[in-house]
């Protein structure tokens, strides 16, 4: 199943892979060489350093979540989603078939996101191993709500909502491209019940070592989301919902 | 399990949409070996029973076992022993007929080692080859038809389900099936389940055959006692549905 997914990327390449990096390479292009050169250092780094893991994330997200979401939205809508229900996969093997495609997928887009990255100066790994573990929690949490929202879509128009009104705004103001440090109290606050904030303090940490959050904290908050979100998938898949008749 | 058992056992199944009764009580057992027929008019609950089987949609209630393993309780080791062949085409429309294969073998947990000739055996058998590299959508009806035969095949179950398996397919192809089916089933030993508007696919193929209508089976025999006062199995369908006005 994860084979399949993996072709599935690879038969749509410009729109899976090239898409993304373009995108990166030219929010790195902008902050790094436009508008980085004009701000000073943020968080004891140069300003592209501090918002790459940022634009990494982005997009990493963007292709966990769209990998999951199509992918079995798709299944939905031409029935191919009969093939799997009639395998005989367990029901938590059918979670993580869709959720390991996507997680796959995430990870060719943040290698090759780095690579630009490096071309530009913008990277840096202090903890490499906590930078491919935070990686594989942030796709696997998108890839999860993926298939939530291909669950509950009944029309692609749905399977925008969720990027729309929740992942657009919450990244956006969850600090990927400013330290919260620059907020007033109140926003600091508000920033920190927001579930992103401490997807990207972890990315950002990993990179250049430096944490706005309690780390402890953040990597309660991504396993809780984990736990919670691949309990309700494979529930959701056990009774069967939008998938059987 | 004992080979006198039946392998497939259908008991009391329900299976409702909404308010709508579309299996309504229905009981079945198939015999191991069998060359099962069953035949009804659409909306019959033919489809809605063989998804209750295979795990296409939920049982209301009743239960079915299919060689003695409850298809919900134990379900993934009754999916390893059931192919179906579906009336709709189920799958991905961008993938070709060599990677739909090669999917569904990895699904039933076959090495790339076993599922490399069985790939091509079956992509030979149903004349596939020089279309293995084809997407799935761009093949002729019949082609997808062959390929979804195939690709329920693949893991060379024990239990096999035809859903309307000749539908698109040409006269020749069709007999040319007609004798494959007749080989897995009389030289490999494979039980068939086989749905079908032509009754004379039943006919020519099924040695047992359930009439089912309106949700139930109406009627249900060998071939030979539906044929046995020198009717055709169509003109004995035609007046048993008939009668049938629930």
């Amino acid at each position: 199943m994860v084979r399949r997914e993996i072709e599935r990327t690879l038969r749509v390449i410009v729109q899976t892979l090239v898409s993304p990096v373009m995108s990166a390479a030219l929010y790195i292009f902008i902050f790094g060489s436009v508008i980085g050169t004009r701000i000073d250092e943020m968080g004891g780094v140069p300003y592209i350093t501090f918002v790459f893991p940022g634009i990494l994330m982005l997009q990493v997200i963007m292709a966990a979540f769209g990998s999951s979401s199509s992918s079995l939205y798709f299944a939905r809508f031409t029935k191919g989603i009969e093939e799997i229900l009639t395998a005989p996969f367990s029901f938590a093997e059918m979670m993580f078939g869709y959720m390991f495609g996507a997680v796959v997928r995430s990870l060719i887009v943040a290698t090759l996101i780095i690579v630009v990255g490096l071309l530009f100066g913008a990277v840096t790994l202090v903890n490499p191993i906590g930078f491919f573990l935070y990686i594989i929690a942030v796709s696997s949490i998108f890839s999860l709500l993926g298939i939530l929202v291909a669950l509950w879509a009944q029309g692609f128009e749905q399977l925008s909502v969720m990027n729309t009104f929740v992942i657009m705004p919450f990244m956006y103001l969850g600090g990927i491209f400013y330290s919260i440090t620059l907020l007033p109290e109140v926003a600091q606050i508000i920033t920190r019940l927001n579930p992103f904030f401490y997807f990207i303090d972890g990315i950002r940490g990993s990179m250049i070592g430096v944490h706005e959050a309690d780390p402890l904290l953040g990597m309660a908050v991504i396993g809780g989301l984990l736990i919670g979100l691949g309990t309700l998938v494979t529930y959701l898949f056990k009774i069967g919902w939008r998938i059987r008749s | 399990m004992n080979a006198n058992e039946p392998i497939l056992k259908i008991d009391n199944l329900v299976k409702k949409y909404g308010e709508k009764t579309a299996v309504d009580n229905i009981t079945l057992h198939i015999k191991r070996g069998s060359f099962f027929g069953i035949l009804g008019p659409n909306g019959a609950g033919k489809s809605s029973t063989i998804h209750c089987t295979t795990g296409i949609s939920t049982i209301t209630s009743g239960t079915i076992t299919i060689d003695g393993v409850d298809v919900v309780t134990d379900y993934k080791e009754a999916r390893k022993k059931v192919g179906l062949s579906p009336q709709e085409f189920n799958v991905d429309i961008f993938a070709t007929p060599e990677q739909l294969l090669d999917y569904v073998g990895g699904y039933y947990g076959m090495t790339k080692a076993e599922r490399a000739p069985r790939r091509e055996e079956l992509l030979t058998r149903f004349d596939l080859q020089e279309h293995r590299k084809k997407k799935f959508q761009q093949l002729s009806g019949g082609l997808k038809r062959r390929t979804m035969l195939a690709r329920g095949l693949m893991h060379a179950p024990e239990l096999m389900i035809l859903d309307e398996p000749t539908a698109g397919v040409d006269v020749q192809q069709r007999h040319d099936l007609w004798d494959y089916l007749r080989e897995l089933n009389q030289q490999r030993g494979k039980t068939i389940i086989l749905t079908s508007h032509y009754i004379e696919e039943i006919e020519a193929l099924c040695d047992e055959i359930a009439i089912i209508n309106n949700g139930r089976i109406i009627a249900q025999g060998s071939k030979d006692e539906f044929i046995k006062d020198g009717n055709s199995l169509e003109s004995k369908y035609l007046e048993i549905t008939k009668g049938d006005n629930y």
